[in-house]
Protein backbone atom coordinates (compact mmCIF):
# COMPACT_ATOMS: atom_id res chain seq x y z
CA UNK A 1 0.00 0.00 0.00
CA UNK A 2 1.66 3.26 -1.08
CA UNK A 3 1.10 6.34 1.04
CA UNK A 4 0.02 9.37 -0.24
CA UNK A 5 1.17 12.73 1.06
CA UNK A 6 -1.18 15.36 2.39
CA UNK A 7 0.28 18.28 0.85
CA UNK A 8 -0.44 21.14 3.78
CA UNK A 9 -0.39 24.34 1.43
CA UNK A 10 -0.43 28.04 2.00
CA UNK A 11 -0.48 30.74 0.13
CA UNK A 12 2.55 32.89 -0.60
CA UNK A 13 2.41 35.14 -3.55
CA UNK A 14 0.59 35.19 -6.94
CA UNK A 15 2.90 33.89 -9.63
CA UNK A 16 1.96 34.21 -13.33
CA UNK A 17 3.15 32.22 -15.67
CA UNK A 18 4.66 33.43 -19.23
CA UNK A 19 4.47 30.50 -19.96
CA UNK A 20 2.79 29.60 -23.46
CA UNK A 21 -0.70 27.84 -22.81
CA UNK A 22 -1.32 24.34 -24.88
CA UNK A 23 -4.91 23.79 -22.61
CA UNK A 24 -7.68 22.25 -23.41
CA UNK A 25 -8.80 22.69 -19.48
CA UNK A 26 -8.74 24.95 -16.79
CA UNK A 27 -6.03 25.28 -14.24
CA UNK A 28 -8.04 25.97 -11.20
CA UNK A 29 -7.07 22.56 -10.07
CA UNK A 30 -4.05 23.09 -9.11
CA UNK A 31 -2.54 25.41 -6.62
CA UNK A 32 -0.45 28.09 -8.25
CA UNK A 33 0.93 29.89 -5.42
CA UNK A 34 2.66 26.74 -4.12
CA UNK A 35 5.95 25.50 -5.62
CA UNK A 36 7.54 22.40 -4.30
CA UNK A 37 10.89 20.60 -5.18
CA UNK A 38 10.74 16.54 -5.27
CA UNK A 39 13.19 14.02 -6.40
CA UNK A 40 12.28 10.62 -7.96
CA UNK A 41 12.78 7.70 -10.65
CA UNK A 42 11.06 8.03 -14.18
CA UNK A 43 8.84 5.75 -14.63
CA UNK A 44 6.91 6.71 -17.48
CA UNK A 45 7.43 10.06 -20.04
CA UNK A 46 3.48 10.44 -21.61
CA UNK A 47 4.59 12.65 -24.25
CA UNK A 48 1.18 12.55 -25.50
CA UNK A 49 -1.63 15.12 -26.73
CA UNK A 50 -3.24 17.24 -25.22
CA UNK A 51 -1.04 17.33 -22.16
CA UNK A 52 2.26 15.74 -21.44
CA UNK A 53 2.38 13.73 -18.32
CA UNK A 54 5.31 12.83 -16.23
CA UNK A 55 5.04 9.99 -13.43
CA UNK A 56 8.15 9.40 -11.42
CA UNK A 57 8.41 6.87 -7.99
CA UNK A 58 9.08 9.19 -5.04
CA UNK A 59 10.74 7.23 -1.72
CA UNK A 60 8.90 8.13 1.54
CA UNK A 61 10.83 8.34 4.93
CA UNK A 62 9.35 5.00 5.67
CA UNK A 63 11.27 3.44 2.21
CA UNK A 64 7.79 2.97 0.68
CA UNK A 65 7.34 4.60 -2.66
CA UNK A 66 4.79 6.88 -4.26
CA UNK A 67 3.81 7.25 -8.06
CA UNK A 68 3.88 11.03 -8.78
CA UNK A 69 2.17 12.01 -11.36
CA UNK A 70 3.06 15.56 -13.19
CA UNK A 71 1.34 17.65 -15.98
CA UNK A 72 2.80 19.31 -18.76
CA UNK A 73 2.40 21.03 -21.49
CA UNK A 74 1.02 19.69 -24.81
CA UNK A 75 4.11 18.24 -27.54
CA UNK A 76 3.85 21.16 -30.31
CA UNK A 77 4.81 23.97 -27.35
CA UNK A 78 7.43 21.24 -25.46
CA UNK A 79 9.49 20.56 -29.01
CA UNK A 80 10.49 24.52 -29.35
CA UNK A 81 11.66 24.17 -26.01
CA UNK A 82 14.09 21.20 -26.69
CA UNK A 83 11.51 18.54 -24.70
CA UNK A 84 10.90 15.24 -26.52
CA UNK A 85 9.69 11.72 -26.14
CA UNK A 86 13.09 10.78 -25.15
CA UNK A 87 14.02 13.85 -22.66
CA UNK A 88 13.40 11.28 -19.42
CA UNK A 89 13.34 7.90 -19.64
CA UNK A 90 12.27 4.93 -17.46
CA UNK A 91 14.71 4.63 -14.60
CA UNK A 92 16.16 8.14 -14.84
CA UNK A 93 16.94 10.33 -11.65
CA UNK A 94 15.21 13.91 -12.13
CA UNK A 95 14.47 16.55 -9.42
CA UNK A 96 10.60 18.03 -10.30
CA UNK A 97 9.72 21.51 -9.18
CA UNK A 98 5.66 21.27 -9.09
CA UNK A 99 2.74 22.87 -8.23
CA UNK A 100 0.73 20.91 -6.13
CA UNK A 101 -3.03 19.24 -6.97
CA UNK A 102 -5.36 21.05 -4.29
CA UNK A 103 -6.98 18.05 -3.16
CA UNK A 104 -3.55 16.73 -1.66
CA UNK A 105 -3.19 13.72 -3.86
CA UNK A 106 0.14 13.13 -5.02
CA UNK A 107 0.40 14.73 -8.20
CA UNK A 108 0.65 18.53 -9.76
CA UNK A 109 1.44 20.86 -12.52
CA UNK A 110 5.16 20.86 -13.82
CA UNK A 111 7.17 23.73 -13.56
CA UNK A 112 10.67 22.75 -14.46
CA UNK A 113 13.08 19.74 -14.55
CA UNK A 114 16.39 18.77 -13.67
CA UNK A 115 17.37 15.60 -15.33
CA UNK A 116 20.44 13.31 -14.44
CA UNK A 117 23.14 15.42 -15.62
CA UNK A 118 22.74 18.43 -13.77
CA UNK A 119 20.83 20.66 -16.91
CA UNK A 120 16.98 21.94 -17.24
CA UNK A 121 14.26 21.71 -18.95
CA UNK A 122 10.54 23.69 -18.97
CA UNK A 123 7.83 21.52 -19.60
CA UNK A 124 5.69 23.42 -17.80
CA UNK A 125 2.01 24.34 -18.87
CA UNK A 126 -0.66 27.17 -17.55
CA UNK A 127 -0.81 25.32 -14.35
CA UNK A 128 3.24 26.14 -12.84
CA UNK A 129 5.83 28.43 -13.74
CA UNK A 130 8.23 27.04 -15.03
CA UNK A 131 10.21 29.31 -16.66
CA UNK A 132 13.98 31.37 -16.72
CA UNK A 133 13.42 33.60 -13.73
CA UNK A 134 12.04 31.27 -11.44
CA UNK A 135 14.52 28.28 -12.10
CA UNK A 136 16.67 31.47 -10.80
CA UNK A 137 14.94 32.33 -7.95
CA UNK A 138 14.55 27.98 -6.88
CA UNK A 139 18.06 27.70 -7.65
CA UNK A 140 19.13 29.92 -4.77
CA UNK A 141 16.45 28.16 -2.39
CA UNK A 142 17.97 24.89 -3.55
CA UNK A 143 21.41 25.64 -2.30
CA UNK A 144 19.99 26.37 1.27
CA UNK A 145 17.92 23.33 1.10
CA UNK A 146 14.25 24.94 0.57
CA UNK A 147 11.75 21.77 -1.25
CA UNK A 148 8.87 24.44 -0.54
CA UNK A 149 8.03 27.99 -1.90
CA UNK A 150 6.18 28.02 1.62
CA UNK A 151 9.46 26.88 3.43
CA UNK A 152 11.23 29.71 1.95
CA UNK A 153 8.90 32.20 2.37
CA UNK A 154 8.63 31.39 5.91
CA UNK A 155 12.15 31.53 5.96
CA UNK A 156 13.20 34.52 4.26
CA UNK B 1 2.83 34.22 -29.88
CA UNK B 2 0.26 31.66 -29.46
CA UNK B 3 -2.88 32.04 -26.94
CA UNK B 4 -1.31 32.93 -23.95
CA UNK B 5 -2.28 32.54 -20.25
CA UNK B 6 -5.52 34.97 -19.88
CA UNK B 7 -4.79 35.74 -16.37
CA UNK B 8 -2.34 38.95 -17.65
CA UNK B 9 -3.90 41.17 -20.22
CA UNK B 10 -5.72 41.18 -23.37
CA UNK B 11 -2.58 42.99 -25.28
CA UNK B 12 -0.95 39.14 -24.92
CA UNK B 13 -3.22 37.57 -27.30
CA UNK B 14 -0.20 37.39 -29.77
CA UNK B 15 -0.03 41.10 -30.47
CA UNK B 16 4.15 41.34 -30.32
CA UNK B 17 4.57 39.71 -33.64
CA UNK B 18 4.49 42.03 -36.37
CA UNK B 19 2.16 44.85 -36.33
CA UNK B 20 -0.66 45.73 -34.00
CA UNK B 21 -3.62 43.41 -35.32
CA UNK B 22 -6.15 46.11 -36.61
CA UNK B 23 -10.08 44.66 -36.96
CA UNK B 24 -11.78 46.55 -40.42
CA UNK B 25 -15.25 46.08 -39.74
CA UNK B 26 -16.99 45.49 -43.19
CA UNK B 27 -18.12 48.61 -44.84
CA UNK B 28 -21.24 48.35 -43.74
CA UNK B 29 -23.61 46.62 -41.00
CA UNK B 30 -25.76 43.84 -42.75
CA UNK B 31 -28.81 42.01 -41.32
CA UNK B 32 -27.31 38.61 -42.22
CA UNK B 33 -23.96 36.85 -42.87
CA UNK B 34 -25.80 35.31 -46.17
CA UNK B 35 -26.38 39.12 -47.35
CA UNK B 36 -22.84 40.44 -46.08
CA UNK B 37 -21.26 37.44 -48.16
CA UNK B 38 -23.45 38.28 -51.14
CA UNK B 39 -22.24 42.15 -51.41
CA UNK B 40 -18.83 40.79 -51.22
CA UNK B 41 -19.25 38.39 -54.03
CA UNK B 42 -20.64 40.70 -55.87
CA UNK B 43 -18.11 42.97 -55.52
CA UNK B 44 -15.51 40.86 -56.46
CA UNK B 45 -17.72 40.09 -59.93
CA UNK B 46 -18.09 36.36 -58.65
CA UNK B 47 -15.03 35.59 -57.62
CA UNK B 48 -11.35 34.77 -59.01
CA UNK B 49 -11.46 31.29 -60.72
CA UNK B 50 -7.82 30.01 -59.90
CA UNK B 51 -5.74 26.94 -61.20
CA UNK B 52 -3.80 24.69 -59.51
CA UNK B 53 -0.87 26.96 -60.25
CA UNK B 54 -2.65 30.09 -59.27
CA UNK B 55 -4.25 29.24 -56.42
CA UNK B 56 -2.45 30.92 -53.21
CA UNK B 57 -0.46 28.92 -51.40
CA UNK B 58 0.09 28.80 -47.57
CA UNK B 59 2.33 26.03 -46.88
CA UNK B 60 3.67 24.22 -43.74
CA UNK B 61 3.26 24.15 -40.23
CA UNK B 62 1.63 27.74 -38.61
CA UNK B 63 0.76 28.51 -34.95
CA UNK B 64 -2.15 31.25 -33.70
CA UNK B 65 -0.43 34.79 -33.65
CA UNK B 66 -2.96 36.78 -31.43
CA UNK B 67 -6.40 38.03 -32.47
CA UNK B 68 -9.12 40.60 -31.27
CA UNK B 69 -12.26 38.80 -30.35
CA UNK B 70 -11.81 39.67 -26.79
CA UNK B 71 -12.34 43.57 -27.30
CA UNK B 72 -15.96 43.33 -28.44
CA UNK B 73 -16.71 41.55 -25.18
CA UNK B 74 -14.37 43.08 -22.75
CA UNK B 75 -13.60 46.80 -21.65
CA UNK B 76 -9.48 48.09 -21.30
CA UNK B 77 -7.69 47.37 -19.83
CA UNK B 78 -8.37 43.36 -20.73
CA UNK B 79 -8.74 40.91 -17.93
CA UNK B 80 -8.76 43.36 -15.31
CA UNK B 81 -11.75 44.90 -17.46
CA UNK B 82 -15.39 44.56 -17.09
CA UNK B 83 -18.04 42.76 -19.54
CA UNK B 84 -18.80 45.45 -22.23
CA UNK B 85 -22.79 45.84 -21.70
CA UNK B 86 -24.96 45.23 -24.69
CA UNK B 87 -22.84 43.44 -26.68
CA UNK B 88 -24.42 40.43 -25.96
CA UNK B 89 -28.18 39.42 -25.28
CA UNK B 90 -29.54 39.81 -21.96
CA UNK B 91 -29.34 36.23 -21.61
CA UNK B 92 -25.90 35.99 -22.97
CA UNK B 93 -24.57 38.43 -21.07
CA UNK B 94 -25.87 37.52 -17.66
CA UNK B 95 -24.02 33.65 -18.85
CA UNK B 96 -20.97 35.44 -19.82
CA UNK B 97 -20.17 37.67 -16.83
CA UNK B 98 -20.33 34.89 -14.27
CA UNK B 99 -17.95 33.36 -16.42
CA UNK B 100 -15.86 36.26 -16.72
CA UNK B 101 -16.72 36.58 -12.53
CA UNK B 102 -14.55 33.00 -11.92
CA UNK B 103 -12.19 34.95 -14.49
CA UNK B 104 -11.09 37.83 -12.66
CA UNK B 105 -11.66 36.09 -8.75
CA UNK B 106 -10.76 32.98 -8.99
CA UNK B 107 -7.85 33.78 -11.57
CA UNK B 108 -9.08 30.61 -13.67
CA UNK B 109 -12.70 29.90 -15.20
CA UNK B 110 -13.56 26.72 -13.47
CA UNK B 111 -14.22 24.26 -16.17
CA UNK B 112 -13.67 24.01 -19.94
CA UNK B 113 -16.06 21.85 -22.48
CA UNK B 114 -12.74 20.54 -24.27
CA UNK B 115 -12.11 18.69 -20.97
CA UNK B 116 -14.32 16.19 -21.76
CA UNK B 117 -13.24 16.12 -25.63
CA UNK B 118 -15.73 17.94 -27.36
CA UNK B 119 -13.77 19.32 -30.61
CA UNK B 120 -13.00 22.90 -30.61
CA UNK B 121 -15.50 23.80 -32.92
CA UNK B 122 -15.16 27.39 -34.87
CA UNK B 123 -15.05 29.74 -33.71
CA UNK B 124 -13.01 28.39 -31.51
CA UNK B 125 -10.99 26.33 -33.85
CA UNK B 126 -9.51 30.11 -35.19
CA UNK B 127 -7.61 30.89 -31.79
CA UNK B 128 -6.68 27.23 -30.40
CA UNK B 129 -2.88 26.77 -30.09
CA UNK B 130 -1.10 23.57 -31.69
CA UNK B 131 -0.56 24.04 -35.09
CA UNK B 132 -2.58 24.27 -38.07
CA UNK B 133 -2.05 24.05 -41.56
CA UNK B 134 -4.03 25.63 -44.57
CA UNK B 135 -4.23 23.74 -47.99
CA UNK B 136 -5.73 25.48 -50.69
CA UNK B 137 -7.09 23.58 -54.20
CA UNK B 138 -8.72 25.50 -56.57
CA UNK B 139 -12.13 23.63 -55.94
CA UNK B 140 -11.40 23.66 -51.93
CA UNK B 141 -9.39 24.45 -49.33
CA UNK B 142 -8.65 22.06 -46.06
CA UNK B 143 -7.83 24.08 -42.85
CA UNK B 144 -6.10 21.35 -40.33
CA UNK B 145 -6.15 22.01 -36.82
CA UNK B 146 -3.57 19.86 -34.69
CA UNK B 147 -5.86 20.14 -31.76
CA UNK B 148 -7.78 17.04 -31.62
CA UNK B 149 -6.95 16.77 -35.65
CA UNK B 150 -10.13 19.25 -36.38
CA UNK B 151 -10.79 19.73 -39.97
CA UNK B 152 -12.61 22.56 -41.61
CA UNK B 153 -13.52 22.35 -45.28
CA UNK B 154 -14.09 25.41 -47.54
CA UNK B 155 -16.26 24.79 -50.73
CA UNK B 156 -15.08 27.01 -53.18
CA UNK B 157 -17.66 28.24 -55.76
CA UNK B 158 -20.75 25.86 -54.24
CA UNK B 159 -23.49 26.49 -52.52
CA UNK B 160 -24.43 25.33 -48.72
CA UNK B 161 -25.54 22.36 -48.17
CA UNK B 162 -26.67 19.47 -45.05
CA UNK B 163 -27.66 16.55 -45.37
CA UNK B 164 -27.53 15.80 -42.28
CA UNK B 165 -30.33 17.69 -40.81
CA UNK B 166 -28.21 18.79 -37.38
CA UNK B 167 -25.65 21.51 -37.18
CA UNK B 168 -22.05 20.40 -36.92
CA UNK B 169 -18.70 21.63 -35.01
CA UNK B 170 -17.80 23.33 -37.85
CA UNK B 171 -20.68 23.57 -39.79
CA UNK B 172 -20.37 24.23 -43.45
CA UNK B 173 -18.45 26.83 -44.93
CA UNK B 174 -18.59 27.94 -48.83
CA UNK B 175 -16.22 30.58 -50.09
CA UNK B 176 -14.86 32.11 -52.79
CA UNK B 177 -11.14 33.77 -54.12
CA UNK B 178 -11.09 37.54 -54.69
CA UNK B 179 -7.82 37.45 -56.15
CA UNK B 180 -5.57 36.15 -53.56
CA UNK B 181 -8.11 36.77 -50.56
CA UNK B 182 -10.20 33.92 -49.46
CA UNK B 183 -13.93 34.81 -48.27
CA UNK B 184 -15.92 32.51 -46.96
CA UNK B 185 -19.32 31.89 -45.23
CA UNK B 186 -20.35 29.46 -42.36
CA UNK B 187 -23.03 28.51 -41.38
CA UNK B 188 -24.90 25.22 -39.47
CA UNK B 189 -22.58 25.56 -36.70
CA UNK B 190 -23.06 24.01 -33.06
CA UNK B 191 -23.09 25.77 -29.82
CA UNK B 192 -19.56 26.25 -29.28
CA UNK B 193 -17.64 29.30 -27.43
CA UNK B 194 -14.54 31.57 -28.34
CA UNK B 195 -12.81 30.37 -25.03
CA UNK B 196 -13.19 29.49 -21.83
CA UNK B 197 -13.05 32.73 -20.81
CA UNK B 198 -14.95 34.68 -23.37
CA UNK B 199 -18.82 34.27 -24.52
CA UNK B 200 -20.84 31.31 -25.24
CA UNK B 201 -21.82 31.48 -29.21
CA UNK B 202 -25.29 29.91 -30.34
CA UNK B 203 -26.70 27.09 -32.88
CA UNK B 204 -27.44 30.28 -34.93
CA UNK B 205 -23.78 31.24 -35.12
CA UNK B 206 -22.47 32.32 -38.22
CA UNK B 207 -19.58 34.00 -40.26
CA UNK B 208 -18.28 35.64 -43.09
CA UNK B 209 -14.53 35.90 -43.02
CA UNK B 210 -11.82 37.21 -45.49
CA UNK B 211 -8.24 35.44 -44.94
CA UNK B 212 -5.40 36.89 -46.60
CA UNK B 213 -1.23 36.64 -46.60
CA UNK B 214 0.55 40.10 -45.70
CA UNK B 215 3.91 40.67 -45.39
CA UNK B 216 5.44 43.17 -43.37
CA UNK B 217 9.34 44.41 -42.98
CA UNK B 218 11.56 42.65 -41.81
CA UNK B 219 10.48 39.04 -43.22
CA UNK B 220 7.17 39.01 -41.42
CA UNK B 221 4.45 37.15 -42.81
CA UNK B 222 1.10 36.83 -41.01
CA UNK B 223 -1.92 34.72 -42.39
CA UNK B 224 -4.67 37.27 -41.40
CA UNK B 225 -8.36 36.63 -41.05
CA UNK B 226 -10.79 39.81 -40.86
CA UNK B 227 -14.08 38.07 -39.46
CA UNK B 228 -17.81 39.58 -38.58
CA UNK B 229 -20.00 37.02 -36.37
CA UNK B 230 -23.21 36.90 -36.44
CA UNK B 231 -25.15 35.17 -33.94
CA UNK B 232 -29.36 36.18 -33.93
CA UNK B 233 -29.32 34.91 -29.99
CA UNK B 234 -26.13 35.60 -28.28
CA UNK B 235 -25.30 39.34 -29.58
CA UNK B 236 -27.57 42.67 -30.12
CA UNK B 237 -25.47 43.29 -33.28
CA UNK B 238 -22.77 41.63 -35.46
CA UNK B 239 -19.30 41.37 -34.12
CA UNK B 240 -15.83 42.22 -35.68
CA UNK B 241 -12.58 40.37 -35.57
CA UNK B 242 -9.31 40.24 -36.93
CA UNK B 243 -7.44 36.43 -35.97
CA UNK B 244 -3.93 35.87 -37.60
CA UNK B 245 -1.67 32.90 -37.55
CA UNK B 246 2.02 32.75 -38.24
CA UNK B 247 4.62 30.57 -39.47
CA UNK B 248 5.08 27.76 -37.43
CA UNK B 249 9.22 28.41 -37.28
CA UNK B 250 10.38 26.97 -34.23
CA UNK B 251 7.99 23.82 -34.46
CA UNK B 252 9.17 23.50 -38.05
CA UNK B 253 13.06 23.71 -36.81
CA UNK B 254 12.05 21.44 -34.52
CA UNK B 255 11.11 18.60 -36.70
CA UNK B 256 7.53 18.29 -35.47
CA UNK B 257 5.40 16.65 -37.29
CA UNK B 258 1.71 16.48 -35.85
CA UNK B 259 0.45 13.07 -34.81
CA UNK B 260 -3.21 12.19 -35.14
CA UNK B 261 -4.07 12.01 -31.39
CA UNK B 262 -8.15 12.40 -29.76
CA UNK B 263 -8.42 13.64 -26.74
CA UNK B 264 -10.97 10.66 -25.33
CA UNK B 265 -8.13 7.72 -24.89
CA UNK B 266 -5.40 10.05 -23.43
CA UNK B 267 -6.95 13.03 -21.60
CA UNK B 268 -7.99 11.99 -17.78
CA UNK B 269 -9.09 15.16 -16.79
CA UNK B 270 -12.70 15.41 -16.15
CA UNK B 271 -15.55 18.16 -14.47
CA UNK B 272 -16.07 17.04 -10.81
CA UNK B 273 -18.40 17.15 -8.12
CA UNK B 274 -17.72 20.74 -6.83
CA UNK B 275 -17.83 22.17 -11.09
CA UNK B 276 -14.19 22.17 -11.14
CA UNK B 277 -11.55 20.19 -13.38
CA UNK B 278 -9.96 17.45 -11.94
CA UNK B 279 -7.49 14.07 -12.68
CA UNK B 280 -7.99 10.79 -12.60
CA UNK B 281 -4.10 9.38 -11.22
CA UNK B 282 -3.03 6.14 -12.15
CA UNK B 283 -4.30 3.15 -9.82
CA UNK B 284 -8.11 4.93 -9.69
CA UNK B 285 -10.95 4.11 -10.84
CA UNK B 286 -11.93 5.62 -14.62
CA UNK B 287 -7.81 6.31 -14.77
CA UNK B 288 -6.88 5.41 -18.81
CA UNK B 289 -3.71 4.62 -19.46
CA UNK B 290 -2.78 6.25 -22.88
CA UNK B 291 0.59 4.42 -23.25
CA UNK B 292 -1.24 1.12 -21.49
CA UNK B 293 -2.42 -2.14 -23.61
CA UNK B 294 -5.14 -2.21 -26.00
CA UNK B 295 -8.36 -4.58 -25.60
CA UNK B 296 -6.14 -7.80 -26.46
CA UNK B 297 -3.56 -7.09 -23.73
CA UNK B 298 -2.45 -11.56 -24.70
CA UNK B 299 -1.64 -11.04 -27.51
CA UNK B 300 2.24 -9.97 -28.21
CA UNK B 301 2.82 -6.40 -29.42
CA UNK B 302 -0.14 -4.44 -28.35
CA UNK B 303 1.41 -2.00 -25.85
CA UNK B 304 0.57 1.23 -26.66
CA UNK B 305 4.19 2.29 -25.53
CA UNK B 306 6.49 0.56 -27.73
CA UNK B 307 9.75 2.07 -27.54
CA UNK B 308 9.73 1.98 -23.67
CA UNK B 309 6.93 -0.44 -22.62
CA UNK B 310 6.84 1.36 -19.36
CA UNK B 311 3.52 -0.08 -16.88
CA UNK B 312 1.98 2.30 -14.03
CA UNK B 313 1.90 0.75 -11.08
CA UNK B 314 0.84 1.96 -7.58
CA UNK B 315 0.15 -0.55 -5.04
Amino acid sequence: MKRVFNLSVTLVTALLTATVVYAHHSFSQFDRDVEMVTTGTVQRWAFNNPHSWLYINVENEDGSETLWSFEGSAPPSLVTRGVVGSTFEPGDTVKVMFCPLRDGRPGGALGWVQLDDGSFVNPSDGGCNGGDANLERWKGWMEKGYTSSTQASATE
Amino acid sequence: MLAAVPAVSLAQFGRGYGPPLVTIPPPMQFATSEAHYAYLLEQADGGTTHTIESVPKWYGLWNTAGNTSMDAFVDAPGFSGKVREGVLTPEYEVAYKERWREQQELGQVKYDRLTHCEPAGYPRFLLEPYTHEFINMPHQSYQINDFANSIRRVYIGQEHKNLYGTHSWYGDTVGFWDGDRLVTHTVDLLPADFTRWAPMTSNQFESVEVWELKSYPDGIERLEVQVTFYDSFAFEKPVNAIYAFRHATAQEEAGHRPQHWECELTSNSYLDEDGTTNFRLPGEEGYKDARGSTLFPELPGQTRDPIYNTTLTND
